[in-house]
Order: structure tokens, then C-alpha cells, then sequence
């Protein structure tokens, strides 16, 4: 190669860096030539071992580092100097980046915990590839999101008398192979208990696992099987162990974090998970290992939620949501765990909330279904809630049983109501409720309700009834809304009018970016001039999700979970699935980080952002996620061509 | 004849203008200054053999170190064409064909640029005096003078850092250790560049004065002159 052209002569970048460049995230998206161009640009710096590169609030961040080799701590050190770990970086990750977009000073401290060569790339040519390169912005928006939030809540921080762990990383972290402590150990499903629990103490272990006689794990025994199950309930020494294991054993793969495990053992309320590879137990793990690490924790507070025993201590419980969700988001938790979290939580306090109230009240009189609509029914709760709840009962043919099931569920649904606005779960406005008699109707009624809906010829009707084909089972029987979803999908088979007259609704609520591609905001009222990022920017993706899983029989209610089935069934590309999820979840985040800030400040939350508080960044986050709304408006348009 | 025309010209003819804006520079060069006052250049030749006499530079790569940290955008690197094509035992080891020399710029029109390129600079090599000789005596043969940047030998520096550090006695060379570049990158655990490619190479050895730099300068060595006291790993040529 001889070029005499001096400026190329000089600007050579060696193989090696190229070559580097292209297999870290996410320098690989781009070609060659403008990876040649990044690398011209790069300056290559060696710092040893303990070489302090940022000091939070201090350091203005002129580049970007990518580590070629070595590694990095990050941590934030508080007013009175104490030091909590925040991560660790090594080959291929990179730090500065947030400042850099934010055009902040470093938000966190760095220090090189062995010698590290990195490629600093410089802010300037940094702040123009971001701007340039679609897929390059996407990166970084989207990691961006997720760190954006932390540093929304550094101020927090700092009157944060919370105090905060290394071990609170290890939630969205830590492998479920990285806590297991020791091999399974295994016990004959014939072998008499005694010898189980001798084991046990022998080992100092608190459960075995059971095998069968053809050596399949068949269940496993726990310290609590043995105190409940046979000292408790004076069975003798002898009993098989086989009469008091749980079957079959929960498991979980090894390579699953341990947010997974958690979220696993609250749904299925135990403590105990075995851990798989390759379909071979390599150990067991327990909510105490996990806690452990953690701390103060969800957990925590879900034990708290079960062991109520009066439904007015559940009231100051509910407050203790955001507290942890705020924990999780300063974490980096995603937007969509996040729900999941909140979903999960207040699921159990309406589980102790009600199991307590039939307590009281006495069973009913037929079996019922406690239904959750909207976004609790979609599992996308946020801070407050509005309730959105109904009842479903069992059909009967005996009058008496009915007005007496009527007289029941009266009472109960305007109990469950007060105790649950008490723990501070607004009313509906719409008041789509169980203390609404309308809502609260046995099954044949409600497939009436629903069939009306479907058939109806009247398409207002059906917009109001939208959050309803929402629902999920909340408590009691979960039966009767099982067969009220394979009812509707069968009637949408044949009858899809109702669809067209969503769709068109839909089409109607234009995207929220003008044709020059500035924000639309609202021109009157008390939100003049400011963005409603739910009913603007999420409602659209919740209705694509909704309509097309209605059309497609899927009966998902989540919308990442519909997307995502969508796509599994082909109904959509995989690719539009997780641009639109990313969408999603993006703006779920910013709409996180809003609330949490108005709950901060003593003021309701609400949906309405201020584009002319956002960063440019920001700015463009958002239109790229309101472009892909423009996507599945055209999709509506070509599934509905009557429109 | 043709000998004795060009021993005539090295003698007489006035040298290249890149040679005298080389003199001036060095005329009198400051060694007091702070290491991060200086630009170092770090480069490596590729040659035809290891014959002084016989013997020619086939490519030259170098990456400029400014504020003590490496510049990508400031790299040099090109083949040169030498006055014998024809291929050597070297080809094989550099891979760098007769077909691609014969395309290649003659010395005298390279080697200015290369200079230019240096300006400043102190040189940084591996086993630098091999790569200083063939350079200035291509320099004295086509340009009429040599050039006078001082030189920084990181075998040397090596050399002063494992026996600084105290684990072999003062002086004392143990002869186990192999200062080869690769070696050397591999016991200081070095991200690797792909060897016999001058520019991989200077890269390579960039590094490793980097760490050097770095490490010395923790252990208070902060100016070029306390760096050429300290160290009997300076060569001033």
C-alpha cells in the first residue's frame, strides 16, 4: 500500500483497533469506512492500576473510554465518605458516555482496579456519531434510559437515610449458579422422615431432594415439611418421605438472575427452588440466600404483606411500594421488571386484602372471581393505580342463592373497595369497579356483557368497553375467567366488526409528532404546552397489542407479552416486536422517572412531561419511539383497508 | 564511478531541506521540561536484512504520542522502495512482496516526510539502535545528513524497570529474561498487535513505553532529564 496523499498517510489506524471497534457493542453496527474514520480519531491512553479517571461532580468528561483491556470500578461516595460499589467494568465497556450526552460533570467516580489500556474517543466526535447514526443513538438512548434515571435520582441520594449496599447489585446481576453454595443432596422417596431429618441436621442443610425409586427427582422435603407435616400433626417417625414432600420441585435454569428467582418463589409462594443445567439439579436455592445478598428488599416487604393478620395493617404497606420500586429504579431495573414488581406486590396485598375480608364476612355463597381490568389487568401498574375491578360469580339455578350471592357481594365489593382506597388505590372515575352493581354479575351475564360488545353495531360502546377485554383473574376462582377468555376468542373468530371499529378509533388519535416532526402537546388547559405520554405515546402500542392479539386469539393481556406472542406466531416480525417493545419501555421509563418525581415533591402524579424540559437527547428518544407508533398505525391501515 | 559520484554528493551536496529544518529544531533542545511537554514518536522499520552495509528499509510505521497518550489520527506508516527488488529471507517474515516495493516510493522522497513527520519529537524504538542506523544511514545517502532526534530504547527501559524494581540485583543482567518485544508485551500483560507489520509493531511498542511512562512517572519520575538521570537507559546519538 503506498499513498501519497499526506493525509491518509498519516491517519493509518492499525488492524487491531479496527478489529477491536468491530466486535464491541455497539461500534459493530457501523461500516467500514465510518469505523475507519472513528478509529483515525481515537487516542489510545494507559492508566495502572488505581488511577482515579473521574471524580463524581468534579471531572469534566472530554472522552469517551472504551476499555481495550484491564478493568474498572464505579462507585459513589456519599457526604460522609462512605463508599457504595456501583459496578464494575472490564474489556469492551466503556464509561463517560452519559456525561458526555448529558453534557454533565461526572456523575460517578471511577478508579482503575488493574492496569487498563483504553481508546478514548473524543467528546466531539462521540456527540456527532450519536447524532448521525441511528443505531448508535438507539444504544446509547436506550442505556441511556436506564442510567438516565439514576442520576434523575443522585439528589435523592443524597437525602436517601436509606442506606445502600454492594449487595443491592446483585438482584439484576448475580447468576442463581453464583449464590448456589453446595451440591443437591438426595433422599429415597421410601426412606422413613427420621432419617430425612437426620440428614438434615447432620448436614446442617435445611431440605433434600427426593428421588424415586427409578432415581428421578420425584419432590423434595424441607425443615418446614418436617415441623408442620409431622411433629406438628403427630404423624410418626416412620412415615415415607414420599407422603410429605412437595412435588413436583420448582426449578429454575442456572444461568437466570436472581430478580427471576425472587419473582419465581413470590408467584409460586415458596422458598425453596432447585437450579437446573442441561436438565441436571446442581443445587438448591433459598429466599434466605437471596436475601442475604439483597438486604432490605421487595422481599421484605412481601413477607410483611402475608403475615398481616388485620386488613388495616395492610393500609401503610401499600405506601411502601414506591419506596422499593424507587430501590429498583436506581438499580437500572427495566421498566418492564419494574411493573412486574409492582404487579406482583399489589397482587398479594389484594390477595391478604380479600382472604382476610372473607374472613370476616364468612365464605360466599358461590364461588367468584375478583377480575382486574386496565392496566391492572395488562400487569402495567405504575404508582397509584386507579382500581379498575369487577366481579365474576358462578351461575345459579336456585333464586335464593342468588339474591343472596347479590347481597354478599354487594357488601364485599364495597368493603374491598373502602380498604383498598385506604391503602391508597384511587377510585376509578369511570367507576368500573366491584362496588358498582353493573360489574358485578354472574358469568352468564358477563358473556352477555361481552358478546354485546362484540356484536355491537355501535362502535362508542366498544371503545368504552376496551379496558375490559383487558381483564385477568385477580382472586378467588381463577376458572370462570379462564372460560370467559376462550369465549371471546372463539366469538372473534367469527366476528371481528368490533375490530374495525377500535382499529378505526385508533387511527383516529394522531401520532404525537407534527409533520415537521416537532412534539404535538396539548394546546388548552392546565397541561398546555406539555406531552401526554400515556394516552399520547403508550396508549397507541397498548392498543396495536390489544387489537391484533384479539384478532389473533392470543390470550396474553400484558403487552410486551403480546408482542411478543405476536411475534412468536408470526403475526408480526420479530424485528417490529422489539422495536416497538423498546418504544414501550423506554417511555414506561421516562413516565417512571416523572412520577417518582412528583411523588418526591408532595405533588399527584401524572402523565404529562414538559418536551421543553427534556434534553435534546431525550428529544430524539422520544420521536424515535413515536415513529415506530407511525409503523403500526400504517399496519392497522393495511389489516382494516375499510378505514 | 556511480561510488564515487555518490560519495562526492554525500560530501558536498547541500542536504535536503527536511535535514536543516531537522538541525534547527535540535539546536538546542530543552531537557527539563515536564515527559508531557514532549512528543514522542514511536516507530519501527521493516528492513531487508540485518547487514548495515548491504541492507535496506522496506517500510517504516510510527504513532505519535502527545500528552503522554497514543494519537491514532497521528500515524505514519508506508513502503519504501529499495534499490534491490529482488525478494530476501526477510519477505517471508514482513510478507511485504517485490510486486508491492516496486509500487512503492523511492527513500528520498519518503524519508522527508517521515522527518516532517517526527519534527520534534524524541524517537521511541525497540532495539532502537538498530532502526536508528539504517535510518540515518538512508538519510545520509539520499538526503545528505542525518537526523537528530534523540532516541528512547524500550528494551533499555525495560530493562532499568524489572531490574528498578528490585527482584534482580543492580546491574546484573539475568539472562533468563527475554526482552523480545513479544515477550516483553506478554509479561506485562499487554493487549498484542500482529507482529512483522512495521505499524503493528510501532503500536505494539507504543505500548509498552506507555506502561513504562506511566509506572516510572507514579514512582516520581516527571521530567525527561530526571527520566535520563535515573536510568542508564537513555541514548542521546
Amino acid at each position: 500500500m503506498s499513498i501519497n496523499d499526506k493525509n491518509s498517510v498519516h491517519s493509518v489506524s492499525p488492524e487491531v483497533v479496527l478489529t477491536f471497534l468491530k466486535k464491541t457493542i455497539p461500534f459493530n453496527e457501523l461500516d467500514d469506512s465510518t469505523l475507519r474514520d472513528i478509529a483515525r480519531h481515537i487516542i489510545i491512553d494507559f492508566f495502572p492500576k488505581g488511577t482515579v479517571l473521574f471524580k463524581q461532580d468534579e471531572t469534566e468528561v472530554e472522552y469517551l473510554y472504551i476499555i481495550q483491556k484491564g478493568g474498572m470500578k464505579i462507585y459513589l461516595k456519599d457526604e460522609e465518605g462512605g463508599i457504595t460499589l456501583k459496578d464494575f467494568r472490564g474489556e469492551g465497556a466503556y464509561i463517560g458516555a452519559l456525561p458526555i450526552i448529558q453534557g454533565t460533570r461526572a456523575n460517578l467516580n471511577v478508579e482503575t482496579v488493574e492496569d487498563t489500556f483504553c481508546f478514548l474517543l473524543p467528546k466531539k466526535i462521540f456527540l456527532d456519531l450519536v447524532q448521525s447514526n441511528s443505531r448508535i443513538t438507539q444504544y446509547f438512548l436506550k442505556s441511556f434510559s436506564e442510567k438516565f434515571i439514576r442520576t434523575a435520582y443522585r439528589e435523592l441520594r443524597h437525602r436517601n437515610m436509606v442506606p445502600r449496599t454492594e449487595g443491592t447489585l446483585f438482584l439484576f446481576s448475580a447468576k442463581v449458579r453464583d449464590i448456589v453454595r453446595r451440591e443437591p443432596e438426595f433422599i429415597g422417596e421410601d426412606r422413613p422422615v427420621q432419617e430425612a431429618a437426620r440428614r438434615m441436621a447432620d448436614l446442617h442443610i435445611g431440605s433434600l431432594l427426593v428421588k424415586s425409586a427409578d432415581g428421578q427427582v420425584a419432590g423434595i422435603v424441607t425443615d418446614k415439611d418436617l415441623r408442620t407435616k409431622i411433629v406438628a400433626a403427630g404423624r410418626g417417625l416412620d412415615t415415607p418421605v414420599r407422603d410429605i414432600m412437595a412435588s413436583p420441585v420448582h426449578t429454575i435454569p442456572d444461568s437466570a438472575v436472581c430478580f427471576d428467582a425472587l419473582l419465581t418463589m413470590m408467584k409460586q409462594q415458596i422458598h425453596h427452588l432447585a437450579v437446573e443445567h442441561d436438565g441436571e439439579i446442581r443445587g438448591i436455592i433459598t429466599a434466605h440466600d437471596i436475601m442475604v445478598l439483597q438486604g432490605s428488599s421487595p422481599l421484605y416487604l412481601f413477607r410483611e404483606i402475608v403475615a398481616q393478620r388485620r386488613i388495616e395493617g395492610l393500609y401503610p404497606l401499600s405506601q411502601k411500594v414506591p419506596l422499593v420500586v424507587r430501590t429498583l429504579i436506581e438499580e437500572g431495573a427495566k421498566a418492564n421488571n419494574i411493573t412486574r414488581m409492582i404487579t406482583i406486590l399489589n397482587d398479594h396485598i389484594l390477595d391478604r386484602l380479600l382472604t382476610l375480608l372473607i374472613d370476616e364476612m364468612g365464605p360466599p355463597p358461590l364461588p367468584f372471581s375478583w377480575l382486574l381490568m386496565g392496566s391492572e389487568g395488562r400487569k402495567e401498574q405504575t404508582f397509584r393505580t386507579d382500581q379498575d375491578n369487577a366481579i365474576v360469580y358462578e351461575d345459579s339455578d336456585d333464586p335464593e342463592l342468588n339474591r343472596e350471592a347479590e347481597k354478599y357481594f354487594e357488601k364485599f365489593g364495597q368493603s374491598a373497595i373502602d380498604h383498598l382506597e385506604n391503602c391508597g388505590y384511587p377510585r376509578c372515575p369511570g367507576d368500573i369497579m366491584a362496588s358498582n352493581p353493573k360489574w358485578r354479575q354472574p358469568f352468564s351475564q358477563w358473556q352477555g356483557y361481552f358478546d354485546h360488545w362484540i356484536d355491537s353495531p355501535e362502535p362508542k360502546e366498544v371503545l368504552h368497553a376496551s379496558i375490559f377485554f383487558d381483564f385477568r383473574h385477580g382472586f378467588g376462582d381463577s376458572s370462570m375467567p379462564d372460560k370467559l377468555r376462550e369465549h371471546i376468542i372463539r366469538r372473534s373468530e367469527r366476528q371481528q366488526i368490533y375490530l374495525l371499529h377500535m382499529a378505526r378509533d385508533y387511527l383516529g388519535q394522531r401520532v404525537p409528532l407534527s409533520f415537521f416532526r416537532n412534539f404535538i402537546v396539548e394546546k388548552n388547559g392546565e397541561h398546555k404546552n406539555k406531552l401526554d405520554i400515556k394516552h399520547k405515546g403508550l396508549t397507541p402500542i397498548i392498543n396495536f397489542a390489544r387489537i391484533l392479539s384479539l384478532k389473533n386469539g392470543i390470550k396474553e393481556t400484558n403487552t410486551i407479552s403480546r408482542l411478543h406472542a405476536l411475534a412468536d406466531h408470526g403475526h408480526i416480525t420479530g424485528e417490529l416486536c422489539s422495536t416497538a417493545c423498546d418504544a414501550y419501555e423506554l417511555q414506561m421509563q421516562m413516565r417512571f422517572v416523572h412520577q417518582l418525581k412528583q411523588l418526591e415533591n408532595g405533588v399527584q402524579p401524572d402523565n404529562y412531561i414538559d418536551p421543553g424540559q427534556l434534553s435534546d437527547l431525550e428529544k430524539q428518544m422520544l420521536k424515535d419511539a413515536f415513529a415506530v407508533i407511525e409503523r403500526l398505525h400504517a399496519i392497522l391501515k393495511s389489516m382494516f383497508p375499510a378505514i | 564511478m556511480k561510488v564515487f559520484r555518490e560519495l562526492w554528493g554525500s560530501l558536498f551536496r547541500k542536504p535536503h531541506p527536511a535535514i536543516l529544518r531537522n538541525r534547527e529544531i535540535f539546536q538546542d533542545f530543552d531537557q527539563s521540561l515536564p515527559l508531557s511537554h514532549y512528543d514522542f514518536v514511536v516507530f519501527d522499520t521493516e528492513l531487508t536484512g540485518l547487514n548495515k552495509r548491504k541492507d535496506e528499509i522496506v517500510s517504516i510505521g510510527a504513532v505519535r504520542i502527545r500528552n503522554l497518550h497514543i494519537e491514532l489520527s497521528s500515524s505514519f506508516y508506508e513502503l519504501i522502495r529499495p534499490v534491490t527488488l529482488e525478494s530476501t529471507d526477510s519477505t517471508l517474515i514482513h510478507r511485504i512482496t517485490p510486486d508491492q516495493l516496486r509500487n512503492a516510493r523511492p527513500p528520498e522522497e519518503v524519508l522527508p516526510d517521515f522527518i516532517d513527520f517526527c519534527g520534534n519529537a524524541l524517537l521511541v524504538g525497540h532495539f532502537v539502535g538498530i532502526d536508528m542506523t539504517f535510518l540515518n544511514r538512508t538519510c545520509k545517502k539520499t538526503l545528505g545528513g542525518h537526523i537528530l532526534n534523540p532516541s528512547v530504547d524500550t528494551m533499555r527501559l525495560a530493562r532499568g524497570y524489572i531490574e528498578g524494581r528490585g527482584v534482580y540485583s543492580y546491574g546484573h543482567t539475568d539472562q533468563s529474561i527475554s526482552y523480545r518485544l513479544e515477550d516483553l508485551s506478554s509479561r506485562f500483560d499487554l493487549p498484542r498487535f500482529k507482529p512483522h507489520n512495521a505499524l503493528e509493531d510501532a503500536m505494539q511498542t507504543a505500548y509498552l513505553f506507555l506502561f513504562f511512562l506511566k509506572k516510572l512517572k507514579k514512582g516520581g519520575i516527571k521530567t525527561l532529564k530526571q527520566l535520563y538521570q535515573a536510568g542508564r537507559i537513555w541514548r542521546l546519538m
